[in-house]
């Protein structure tokens, strides 16, 4: 419990910051909460995913400490809305794409995903993602925009294609993960609004994922295809959620997609716009077949409800019908 | 005096390349990272001194503070590890690929 105070402390910390060394000790508070939580359950996978977690973040972190200095040195400021110096501006750029899981720098997400429990990754998706998200809003007007661009559009695309392969549900949603964080870092130096819309409407959509997830405690493909047993309706709604997540017109998560692409024209980065959605397209493939594998198929032996389980159901209704 | 700057900004990227390009085992990485932080601690004392301003004193203890807490952790995760797996080489964290 102590854990999930910190957690909450460390992000109120990194949110309400306007030094970047309260910045800094923010994140640092939030990977020392995290690291005991993923490796609460003393299994290998966990530990592992602890260390490379531990690893990666600790890097970024340091280098963005190195960017604020070298910002510091040269002009003097410690604030963050005042990034001045361009080497810094990138290497900031660079450390925020580690932490949040960017191509080319995405290498450690659906591993520790994998090796985590379903509700630290829940975690480890939707909260860990908000206290970088909020540095670069607070920096938006001082990145830089090829740069961010080229990550966005390669992060889609990773997303989309290494997620085509996976079975096991949570590298699934750690690649989606990441293809939606490269929706919402193409628009950043643009509206930086849209990124806070696309985040929310995200870590709605995929917790609510998570939680559904978490209470069939459907971990591969094969248990999904016979958790219609357990609870019905939680499996209709799950497949409303995922294709909300995919990112289909009536649901809600199309409206991001929608207002980006309208942004994105508007600043004349019509092809640009026209790359993310046929990437996203491949994401839309696995979303499909997560669907179809929950909903459609029957077992081989037909067995009806066996247990009934204690559902976060509400959460599940909420999100489609938003 | 531009030369010590440089000099320590060359033991950061230095680090910094030790860690991303490992050698073999996990320990060096660490090292490495505890490196890279001390020589941050070392470019903060140096920008507060030479700008003699009180207010921005604190920062180079706090960071000290904060990575107290760090190694700490690292080294609760080195033990981890070592209770776990028999070796501390890193061609162990492949578990995680299937």
């Amino acid at each position: 419990f102590i854990l999930m105070l910190s957690l909450a402390l460390g992000t109120m910390i990194t949110i309400t910051s306007n030094h970047w060394v309260t910045a800094w000790a923010g994140l640092e508070i939030n990977t020392l909460a995290i690291i005991p939580l993923i490796s609460k359950s003393h299994h290998p996978r966990a530990i592992e995913a602890a260390t490379k977690y531990f690893l990666t973040q600790a890097t970024a972190s340091a280098l963005m400490l190195f960017s604020s200095m070298t910002n510091a040195w040269s002009s003097g400021q410690w604030d963050i809305t005042q990034l001045t110096n361009p080497p810094s501006c990138l290497l900031l750029t660079a450390a925020i794409a580690i932490k949040l899981g960017l191509t080319p720098f995405h290498f450690w997400f659906p591993e520790v995903l994998q090796g985590s429990s379903l509700t630290t990754a829940l975690l480890l998706s939707t909260a860990m993602k908000l206290p970088p998200t909020t540095i670069l809003l607070l920096t938006s007007h001082s990145l830089n925009p090829t740069l961010l661009s080229t990550m966005a559009i390669m992060s889609i695309a990773l997303g989309g294609w290494m997620g085509l392969n996976q079975t096991q549900t949570r590298k699934i949603l750690a690649f989606s993960s990441i293809s939606h964080l490269g929706w919402m870092t193409i628009i950043i130096t643009y509206n930086p609004k849209l990124t806070l819309l696309t985040f929310y409407l995200y870590s709605l959509m995929t917790t609510s994922i998570f939680l559904s997830m978490n209470s069939t405690n459907t971990l591969k493909l094969s248990t999904l295809m016979t958790s219609w047993t357990k609870a019905p309706m939680l499996n209709t709604t799950l497949m409303l959620t995922l294709l909300s997540l995919a990112g289909l017109p009536p649901l809600t998560g199309f409206l991001p997609k929608w207002l980006i692409i309208q942004e994105l024209t508007k600043q004349e980065m019509t092809t640009t716009a026209t790359i993310i959605s046929m990437l996203s397209l491949l994401g839309l493939f696995f979303y499909l077949r997560l669907t179809y594998c929950s909903t459609i198929t029957l077992p081989p032996n037909s067995s009806n409800k066996m247990k009934q389980w204690s559902i976060k159901k509400p959460v599940n209704t909420l999100t489609p019908t938003l | 005096i531009p030369l010590i700057y440089i000099n320590i900004i060359l033991t950061f990227t230095i680090s910094l390349l030790k860690i991303l390009i490992y050698h073999s085992h996990l320990i060096s990485s660490l090292l490495y990272l505890k490196k890279i932080i001390l020589s941050l601690f070392i470019i903060t004392t140096l920008t507060t001194l030479n700008t003699h301003s009180l207010l921005t004193n604190i920062i180079p203890i706090t960071i000290l503070i904060f990575t107290t807490y760090k190694t700490t952790i690292n080294l609760t995760l080195l033990i981890s590890i070592s209770n776990t797996y028999n070796l501390n080489y890193i061609h162990n964290l492949n578990l995680l690929q299937y």
